[in-house]
């Protein structure tokens, strides 16, 4: 399937590359656009102004879309929520989550938008979410840091 | 003759109007525009200077106006004139200044607990920078007040 998003991608739009290429649909090919108007016919839109997997209201407040494709393809891993909450706190900055790992995830990916283009992008920044998931899929099982 | 090209930088402006009725999500907008630091232009104005991240916090925004029923527009514009611009960056960096202030102040003042106290007010300097557009002095004695603090909490650490 066709994925489309806005052209220069930060965090929330890669992480959301991720999740869906590795949970939703592993053969994903994801087109970048300027606009919405520009998204093809045959593309599922996210992360943009007025599309369904963009920020919404949440039961807590606002959630990006990270959080959004987690509820909309009722994706209940808890390693995959709690990678959510630093997504969240990269993207929105609100405090509602303690996430310390958020705003150097954010200076890193805003730096790769800086020197790469999106493919680059995205092909950077999946082993980077992989090892994120695995780190703190560990800390679940372990109850603590990995180390 | 036409006008030279103004020297002031590309802004992006936030054109909005909310419904007075319902109260909250109108509170969650102005909530959410304080805390990216924006300029106020005029009423239902608002203005950041322009990249990629201003410009898409902008849009959520806007999104959250039509969402609560309301109108919004985004524009990417120049002041007319530099001394235009300048009269936004003060502004700014005046709310910013206040804000160091209130820092520095509760740095200065922080005296047991010293650990607790400094992760919080690490935490709010990150904030309060990440929405500083023009850094007023008053930030590097905010930092300075911070780091002074990180001392003293350090000092009386206990010895592993």
């Amino acid at each position: 399937m066709r994925w489309a998003t806005r052209r220069g991608v930060h965090i929330d739009r890669a992480a959301s590359a991720w999740l869906v290429r590795r949970f939703v649909d592993p053969d994903a090919e994801f087109v970048f656009v300027a606009d919405r108007s520009e998204v093809p016919a045959d593309a599922t839109p996210f992360d943009m102004r007025g599309v369904e997997l963009g920020h919404q209201p949440g039961p807590a407040g606002q959630e990006c879309t990270f959080e959004t494709i987690l509820r909309r393809y009722d994706l209940t891993d808890p390693v995959l929520w709690k990678l959510a909450e630093v997504v969240h706190e990269a993207d929105l900055e609100d405090d509602r989550y303690d996430a310390p790992e958020a705003a150097g995830l954010d200076a890193v990916l805003r730096g790769l938008s800086m020197t790469s283009d999106d493919d680059v992008v995205l092909a950077v920044t999946g082993p980077v979410f992989d090892g994120l998931y695995e780190y703190f899929r560990r800390a679940v099982l372990l109850g603590r840091p990995p180390t | 003759m036409s006008a030279a090209r103004s020297d002031a930088g590309e802004w992006v402006l936030l054109c909005y109007r909310v419904p007075r009725e319902p109260s909250t999500p109108r509170i969650a907008i102005w909530r959410k525009l304080k805390r990216l630091g924006v300029a106020q232009i005029g009423d239902g104005v608002v203005a950041l200077p322009a990249d990629a991240r201003t410009r898409e916090q902008l849009e959520w925004v806007a999104e959250d106006v039509v969402q609560a029923g309301g109108s919004a527009m985004l524009w990417t514009a120049r002041p007319g004139t530099v001394a235009d611009e300048r009269r936004l960056a003060e502004q700014m960096a005046a709310a910013r200044a206040a804000e160091y202030v209130q820092v520095r102040d509760q740095a200065v003042q922080a005296a047991d607990g010293g650990l607790a106290a400094l992760r919080r007010l690490r935490g709010e300097l990150r904030h309060i920078e990440r929405r500083d557009f023009f850094p007023p002095p008053e930030r590097a004695l905010a930092r300075a007040a911070v780091e002074a603090l990180a001392a003293r909490a350090g000092a009386d650490r206990e010895p592993v």
